[in-house]
């Protein structure tokens, strides 16, 4: 396995080939990015390295690129110092990072299998003891099954634990990437990046489109992708609309058909069902096949829109209790360990962006 | 059509609009398709409207100005100006078939106004130019080698490939120069020749023009035209492409292999003396050149692909570049000493910073190097494409040495380029001709082939 001082090196020859020649400069901010530095330490590599949305259209178009001696395949090489940098972030072994929760981030699926079923276990219990287990079956809405304080705590406290994870590693990484935090209260370039982010910018191969997976590029990658991000803040727009009927005018749930939180909840499932169910198909074609652990992201993302419409679908019925069990304890695993899955690509690629925009000024 | 670069897909996209079976044989694998035009970036053609990719116009008579001052002119000035004419239509024709493009690149702010950039380089273009005739029904064979013409007296019934003869009512020799044929360039440069590197495809060794000469075509252009450029002595024997160029020469000073400087390295904007450094050095003992630099003007222009060697004083610089540490000092101080006083240097435009009593002098951009670290790299002539091919008509035809056409062989690209350019080059043209040409060609052969 490759030493990240062995990637740094290797992405560092490819980029200096890439820096004589310049072909690619229209294909996403990459290349500018490279052009406007002389020397490239480890957090300009880095800084590449997540500003690439490996659309692979460089690759697609390089005379240099393999059975060429050159060998430059730039979305390869800075995917590997990409994947590498979002363990090199994490906090060191610590209460942030407790060492018996290592297999559940560290080995995959099965752990987090493991570990969702305790969780749901854990939470038929608390059902057992709070209401009895009979509520799982006599429900009239989400706090008979389990008490608001009870789920409010399920929830927040892996979701705030994350945070604070991301913000140790997002501090180390800006460091590194771009200098001083205060950087960061730009306005201005916050809502240049975030226009960037949400249409996906770097991911069109600068009007080329994406050739991934195969030869032929198209824009079905982004819109996927889209489709996924998109489901996934429309859901959280669906949770904040539930908890103003709720906590401001008062109203609890269940709420009727026709209520902001069950079409944006609905909505948003259903797009991101099928941007994973696309994705997953796009993977499947993809030339090397990923590794099983390619598809977590996905299958995570897929189970925790699954498992929310299964909610919504069943919940005048007897499977409801059940259905929302495994609901949380899918949101409580996939929100634990957000900071040690792919989640985070989210995060660096728009701090990515943001550095890009504050140095293009 | 044989030859997959710009030319024979031109050829191919253009007949396969007109005549049902068009088959394309590629000398290369697949992963390897495209000739020298993978290497290639820009076309140089004639607009007369501004637009979002060519800032400002540029006129036919200014390109027809341009062609004729570089070298010694056009060699066939009709098939010229056609050549200048058509070009106007490219860009159009281009994106039709699917090329997309993009600003000038940066660095080559010079080429912004005259040439078109296309999105991603050469490599896309061809990729594209695929794309787009697999949709028109084209079929492409690879790694396909063409030996030779099957001829019936001025007409082609098939040609000779690695694997069979092959049939046809037409064929369209888009195959290249033959710069990648050392034992061929031997006949002109002698010794010399084991010494230059070919920056574009292995493949390009002329087999194809060989056999042209030997079924009775004319042959075009300078037997001895090549362009040329300074390149990294480290690159690879062939398509190093455009990665391993040097652009340090106009800030530096440039020794052979005796530590001596021999031709004016300040002599005009680098745009416009880039490449009569390939012979330059060509000329020079053992084909070796010597570009050195200091800390000063480091950042001044595209950093080298290969790390230049790098040493804290000029002598041990010139240990570690294998020269004589003594005549290298001695030709520093030298320079240095005969730099005029005053000058402002102005890397932009033709300054006045010159040197006065030493021979060659260096007209413009001449600072002492005095600055450490100091940098040096050594250079050979990178061969880009050579000029020798067959004389074609109007519709593209071979002519035979009497003067008649071949009925039904057409040429298009590299392979005729001797018609048009003489010695010298012009950026970007190369693509130009490439492009006329083969659709020219291309609707001739499908015209016959109907006929």
């Amino acid at each position: 396995m490759p030493t990240p001082d062995d990637l740094f090196a290797e992405a560092d020859r490819q980029l200096n080939i890439c820096n004589s020649c310049r072909y690619c400069e229209g294909y996403c901010a990459v290349f500018p990015a490279l052009e406007r530095r002389t020397v490239l330490e480890t957090g300009d590599i880095t800084q590449l390295a997540s500003l690439c949305h490996d659309c692979r259209a460089c690759f697609q178009a390089c005379m240099y690129a393999p059975p060429h001696e050159f060998a430059v395949d730039l979305p390869a090489i800075l995917t590997a110092v990409r994947q590498a940098s979002y363990r090199r972030y994490l906090p060191s072994p610590g209460w942030l990072r407790p060492a018996w929760l290592r297999p559940v981030w560290r080995d995959g699926r099965g752990a987090r299998a493991t570990a969702a079923i305790g969780v749901g276990a854990a939470l038929l219990a608390l059902v057992a003891v709070t209401e009895g287990i009979g509520a799982l079956l006599r429900h009239r809405g989400p706090y008979q099954v389990i008490p608001y304080p009870a789920l409010l705590v399920t929830v927040v406290l892996p979701t705030a634990w994350s945070a604070a994870v991301m913000l140790r590693a997002v501090t180390g990484y800006w460091h590194d990437t771009h200098g001083p935090l205060r950087d960061l209260a730009n306005w201005r370039a916050l809502a240049t990046a975030l226009r960037r982010a949400a249409r996906l910018e770097y991911l069109r191969g600068g009007g080329a489109e994406c050739p991934y997976p195969g030869d032929d590029p198209s824009p079905a990658r982004r819109r996927l992708h889209g489709a996924v991000a998109w489901g996934f803040a429309t859901c959280f727009a669906a949770t904040l609309a539930a908890a103003f009927l709720q906590d401001v005018l008062g109203i609890g749930p269940p709420y009727p058909l026709l209520s902001a939180p069950v079409i944006l909840g609905t909505a948003g499932g259903i797009s991101m069902l099928a941007g994973c169910a696309g994705l997953m198909m796009l993977k499947r074609r993809g030339d090397p096949p990923p590794s099983v652990g390619d598809y977590g992201l996905i299958i995570g993302l897929g189970l925790l829109a699954l498992t929310g419409m299964l909610t919504l679908v069943f919940r005048d019925t007897p499977a409801y209790g059940l259905i929302l069990i495994a609901h949380l304890a899918t949101i409580v695993i996939c929100f634990a360990i957000a900071p040690y899955t792919r989640m985070v690509h989210a995060v660096y690629r728009f701090l990515a962006i943001v550095a890009d925009v504050i140095e293009q000024a | 059509m044989i030859g997959g670069g710009n030319a024979g897909l031109a050829a191919a996209l253009t007949a396969a609009r007109l005549t049902g079976r068009v088959l394309v044989l590629d000398r290369g694998q697949a992963a390897m398709r495209g000739g020298n035009t993978r290497h290639t970036r820009n076309l140089r053609c004639v607009h007369g409207q501004a637009d979002r990719y060519s800032p400002g116009t540029y006129p036919f008579e200014e390109l027809w100005r341009d062609l004729c001052g570089v070298g010694t002119g056009p060699g066939n000035e009709k098939l010229a100006e056609l050549t200048v004419r058509e070009s106007e239509t490219l860009p159009q024709w281009m994106t039709e078939h699917g090329v997309r493009w993009q600003p000038p690149l940066t660095g080559t702010l010079h080429l912004g106004r005259t040439n078109r950039f296309f999105l991603g380089g050469g490599k896309a273009l061809i990729n594209t130019y695929h794309r787009t005739a697999a949709r028109l029904g084209i079929a492409v064979r690879y790694g396909t080698t063409v030996g030779d013409l099957v001829m019936d007296g001025d007409l082609c019934t098939a040609v000779v490939t690695g694997d069979g003869t092959l049939r046809a009512r037409a064929v369209v020799c888009a195959s290249g120069g033959f710069e990648a044929n050392i034992a061929w360039l031997r006949r002109y440069w002698g010794d010399a020749a084991d010494n230059y590197l070919i920056r574009g495809s292995r493949d390009n060794d002329g087999l194809v023009l060989a056999a042209l000469y030997a079924h009775g075509a004319a042959r075009a252009g300078e037997e001895r035209g090549f362009h040329s450029v300074a390149i990294d002595a480290r690159s690879p024997r062939f398509d190093g492409g455009i990665a391993t160029r040097l652009d340090s020469i106009p800030f530096g000073i440039v020794l052979n292999s005796r530590g001596s400087r021999f031709y004016d390295e300040g002599e005009d904007l680098w745009p416009k003396r880039y490449a009569i450094w390939g012979r330059n050095i060509a000329g020079q003992p053992g084909q070796i050149a010597y570009s050195i630099w200091d800390a000063k003007v480091r950042r001044l222009f595209l950093p080298p692909m290969y790390r230049p060697a790098e040493a804290g004083s000029v002598g041990d610089l010139a240990v570690a570049l294998g020269l004589d540490s003594g005549a290298v000092t001695s030709t520093v101080r030298e320079f240095n000493a005969a730099i005029r006083p005053g000058g402002t240097f102005d890397p932009g435009g033709l300054d006045d910073c010159a040197t006065e009593g030493i021979r060659p002098a260096k007209s413009h951009w001449a600072q002492p190097l005095d600055t450490p670290p100091y940098y040096g790299v050594a250079m050979r002539p990178g061969i880009t494409f050579t000029y020798l091919g067959v004389a074609v008509s109007e519709q593209a035809r071979v002519l035979r040495t009497d003067g008649t056409p071949m009925r039904n062989v057409f040429a298009a690209g590299e392979i005729m380029s001797g018609n048009i350019l003489s010695t010298g080059y012009l950026a970007g043209f190369g693509l130009t001709i490439g492009h006329v040409w083969g659709r020219i060609a291309g609707a001739e052969a499908a015209r016959h082939a109907h006929a």
